[in-house]
């Protein structure tokens, strides 16, 4: 007993070792089928075993921080919750001061592998706006605006690197916290009506490659070798997949390379090819399930921190899955968003898996 | 139930608007559902076959070429048809070890194939854009291959357009070669995308823009048996423009015999419009090896040749002007007051610098007697202008011969090299020593540390010529029918005007005069203007004059520049002969000849 693993746990509540099978077996279940099936699916699509073995360290180390932050104590770490976006802001600026030989600066290069910071501040936006919006027992207004303030603050950075994609996912982390907590609706409607009026602002600051890709979805066969060619091809890849798909490693094409990016933003692509109409739709339910049990462990739980946190995870969960296959089966632009736990890359992989570790921790404390 | 509980929601606001909210992403993946439906089933064999064949292919249209004229609207470069040996990379299994063994099979050159191979698949491609390894491939070697073709996937042998020069050897230069863009150039343009040969030297690289067009994109639809069924999109090709050389073909060919197993150079232009009628550097090469030749051989020989066919003399290759710019050193010191036409110089073959006891020797060696300005042109008396340069001063010499492009370019739309006008911050720099009296005494002559290109003698010859106007030397007459500008590139105000017609009075006596250096080329029919120059390459002290002649390798270059008729010139002539040895015998007859031909073609 006192040799448990978990003794220097930022958690000071003592952790009996029978606990530790008090898991929520389901969820470990579905991450850990989805992480592994996603490795399968970019061993198709690059047929490359190192990438392959460098996802597979990611996705370990991933739910080890998983299981760990399970464990842990919230309420003790609310004041630590209450300031992690400091830390999220402090790498999004570092990534627009240091030096880069590419245009877009989303990496900070850590040597092995390559650190997102705009991953990092979906997350721990989320965190710090529910903390602060659940630190006393009646929300005033100026949070809220507070709240609204930081999100488009930190929206701003990511747009600038500039990655549209992840800076509109970057923004609802932050908003929905607000709407969730109760923000009255005349002024959502005030909000959606400013946005929208922003909207030709924002389409004259995006860049050329950015319109091209709202231009293209409109039109796919004005660019058939830019943006529409991805999309020509990730639509002949999913309809030739038909039922029951062509079989694992047995898309052509993905295979041959006609779909790009097939491993990162695509990979639903080589999924539909390989599974077909029926892989597609056990997907789905693997995430609905997913995202069913969490939001279970919200609706147990009294406390608005824990409901505000698992809500907007969520939403932003099922959301990026929604966008991701809508763009590849060519019913919504191409925006750079990679599927939850299948899209091969470290960082937003560690960080949904640090997510669901903090939402199961309300499990424990509920 | 729990289940109902959960959706009664009435005691919980947050988490019923929480579902509430997430009504829009399963929305969405509802549609995805339905697209996929749609896709998969409703249009299932629709896309089956297509993948199944692969059916989109994307092709790379390459545009025609622009064609090359001469003035006279000969015919000088062109494409034509040729067979080549294409490569589809994402066709082929295990390819460097098949562009081997096609290559023994071929008869062509390993690296040569596996070299194209490597620098072309590092480029932007289409997929599917195939790769030319190899071209003007002959009967014998198309037969080799379609027998064997099934051994080879991915590999065909289709028809293709290469660049064929008209007139091989005598526009070389001018013209220049085609090749494969180097990996760094990619990002210029879309013409640099993989299998698109650039120009890589003369006119084909300065004008590659323009010839070269832009390159289009078909994207095909085939069927089961890759048979083309429709084109599903095109971005077309725009054919490259045409040029119209100001190069005469006729007159550069009557020149170039002139030039036979000897190295030298050779610029005749318009002064007054600074469009060139023949450029010549010998010896040349045939620019085809490199357009359409597989043989790496062939091509290596000719970047080995010790005499450097590749290098363009005539606007690369840096001389001492020598004499030749006598009378513009002649303009400098009558300019900064150092002479007049009146002032006398006594010759006896040399010149001595106070606290030196070493002569500056005269090239005669008794000297030319009293000596005033005309008299040390048509002379061509060395110690007239070691006198005048020392008073002159580097101060006060080298912003003058930088006037009249000397160490700078000519913006000829040619490849060509910077000049050189030593100063003491150069001298210091480059050599490491203070810059000396005698350093500019040998640059009163043209000779010490002094370069020029023979494009850039010319130009600053024909200043004299246009009377202080400094024009553009171009080669390119018309571009797709629309004649380029004339250009000035500024003007030179002398102090006294009448001085222009005056030194050219000097270069006219240089050939009409009895005493005249190139008296041997006077003729009754027109007027010629000019100035020989014998450039030393080798320093006199180091070794005996006789010894040094006795290596052909060391004996002196010959100038000569000239334009005529006077006075209203049409042409300009700079002859240089390397180790011609003299101005007067070697290379003045040749531009003779040249004049000879040019002015009296008409007649």
């Amino acid at each position: 007993m006192s040799r448990n693993p978990l003794e220097f746990s930022l958690s000071s509540r003592m952790i009996k070792p029978n606990r530790w099978l008090n898991q929520d077996w389901l969820v470990l279940f579905l991450i850990i089928s989805l992480v592994s099936f996603g490795l399968m699916m970019i061993y198709s699509a690059s047929g490359s075993v190192e990438m392959v073995l460098r996802q597979g360290i990611f996705a370990v180390t991933g739910i080890v921080f998983m299981i760990y932050l399970s464990f842990s104590d919230y309420q003790r770490l609310l004041p630590i919750y209450l300031n992690v976006f400091w830390i999220g802001i402090f790498f999004l600026l570092v990534v627009l001061v240091i030096p880069s030989d590419v245009s877009t600066r989303r990496w900070i290069d850590l040597g092995i592998f390559g650190f997102q910071p705009s991953e990092l501040m979906r997350c721990v936006l989320t965190i710090s706006a529910a903390a602060f919006l659940s630190r006393n027992p009646r929300i005033i207004f100026r949070d809220w605006m507070i709240v609204i303030g930081v999100s488009f603050f930190s929206f701003f950075l990511v747009f600038i690197q500039p990655d549209l994609g992840t800076a509109i996912m970057v923004l609802i982390s932050g908003i929905l916290p607000v709407l969730i907590s109760g923000f009255p609706v005349s002024f959502q409607i005030i909000g959606i009506v400013i946005i929208l009026l922003s909207t030709p602002f924002i389409w004259m600051n995006l860049l050329d490659y950015q319109k091209q890709r709202v231009l293209t979805f409109f039109d796919p066969n004005s660019d058939p070798l830019g943006t529409g060619w991805n999309i020509i091809q990730s639509q002949i890849a999913v309809g030739s997949g038909s039922l029951f798909g062509k079989g694992f490693l047995q898309g052509t094409q993905s295979q041959l390379n006609f779909v790009p990016e097939s491993h990162t933003d695509f990979i639903f692509a080589v999924v539909a090819e390989e599974f077909g109409l029926f892989g597609v739709m056990g997907l789905f339910l693997v995430y609905l399930l997913l995202a069913f049990r969490l939001v279970m462990i919200a609706r147990n739980s009294n406390f608005l921190f824990v409901k505000l946190v698992a809500g907007t995870f969520i939403f932003l969960l099922l959301t990026y899955v929604a966008f991701n296959t809508a763009m590849v089966v060519g019913i919504l632009p191409v925006v750079g968003m990679p599927l939850p736990f299948l899209s091969q890359g470290g960082t937003a992989l560690i960080i949904n898996m640090i997510m669901i570790g903090i939402i199961l921790s309300f499990r424990r404390t509920a | 139930m729990k289940i109902k509980k959960f959706f009664s929601g009435k005691r919980d606001s947050e988490s019923s608007k929480l579902v509430l909210y997430l009504i829009f992403p399963i929305f969405i993946m509802f549609l995805v559902l339905l697209q996929t439906f749609n896709l998969t089933v409703l249009n299932g064999k629709k896309y089956e076959t297509q993948s199944e064949n692969n059916r989109i292919v994307s092709r790379t249209i390459y545009p025609t070429r622009g064609l090359i004229y001469d003035t006279q609207d000969k015919l000088l470069v062109e494409n034509i048809a040729s067979s080549q040996l294409n490569l589809v990379p994402e066709r082929s299994i295990d390819t460097l070890k098949k562009i081997k063994e096609i290559a023994d099979l071929l008869n062509l050159e390993k690296s040569f194939l596996l070299d194209i191979y490597e620098k072309q698949i590092k480029k932007p491609r289409y997929p599917f854009q195939p790769i030319t390894l190899a071209k003007s491939l002959n009967d014998e070697q198309i037969a080799l291959f379609s027998v064997s073709s099934e051994k080879f996937k991915g590999f065909s042998v289709e028809t293709g357009l290469v660049r064929s020069v008209v007139n091989k050897k005598s526009l070389a230069h001018v013209l220049g070669y085609m090749g494969y863009s180097e990996l760094n150039d990619v990002n210029k343009s879309s013409n640099f995308i993989s299998g698109n040969q650039i120009g890589i030297s003369g006119i084909e690289k300065t004008y590659n823009d323009q010839l070269s067009g832009i390159v289009g994109t078909r994207i095909e639809e085939k069927d089961v048996s890759g048979k083309f069924v429709r084109v599903l999109s095109e971005d077309n090709a725009e054919s490259g423009k045409d040029l119209k050389l100001s190069i005469d073909l006729d007159f550069q060919n009557f020149l170039i015999p002139f030039f036979e197993g000897q190295k030298g150079a050779l610029v005749a232009l318009e002064p007054k419009s600074g469009l060139i009628k023949a450029l010549i550097s010998s010896p040349a090469y045939d620019p085809n090896i490199f357009n359409s030749s597989s043989s790496l051989a062939e091509i290596q020989s000719i970047f080995s040749d010790d005499e450097g066919p590749l290098f363009n003399r005539a606007t690369m290759g840096n001389y001492p002007p020598a004499s030749t710019i006598k009378p513009i050193l002649g303009l400098a010191a009558l300019d900064e007051g150092i002479v007049d036409w009146n002032t006398i110089i006594q010759d006896d073959g040399e010149f001595y610098v106070e606290g030196d006891p070493r002569p500056y020797t005269g090239w005669k060696k008794d000297g030319h007697g009293k000596v005033d300005l005309e008299k040390a042109i048509v002379e061509s008396s060395d110690i007239y202008f070691y006198s005048t340069a020392y008073d002159l001063t580097i101060k006060r010499l080298e912003p003058f011969l930088n006037k009249f492009g000397f160490g700078g370019k000519t913006n000829i739309d040619a490849e060509e090299s910077n000049g050189l006008v030593p100063n003491e911050k150069w001298k210091l720099g480059y050599i490491g020593e203070f810059w000396f009296k005698g350093d500019t005494i040998n640059l009163g002559i043209g000779q010490g540390y002094m370069l020029s290109t023979p494009i850039q003698i010319s130009q600053a010859i024909a200043v004299i010529a246009n009377r202080g106007e400094i024009i553009k030397p171009r080669l390119v007459e018309e571009i797709d029918k629309s004649p380029t500008e004339l250009e000035s590139l500024g003007k030179i105000n002398l102090k006294d005007d009448t001085n222009w017609e005056k030194i050219e009075k000097s270069m006219i006596e240089v050939i009409n005069a009895p005493n005249g250096t190139a008296n041997n080329i006077k003729d009754t029919r027109y007027v010629i203007a000019g100035k020989t120059g014998t450039a030393q390459i080798k320093s006199y002290e180091d070794q005996e004059y006789e010894d040094i002649r006795e290596n052909p390798f060391f004996r002196d270059h010959a100038l000569f520049v000239g334009y005529a008729p006077i006075p209203d010139p049409e042409l300009l002539i700079l002859v240089i002969i390397e180790n011609g040895e003299s101005g007067s015998r070697v290379a003045a007859p040749i531009a003779k000849a040249g004049f000879d031909f040019y002015l009296t073609k008409n007649e």
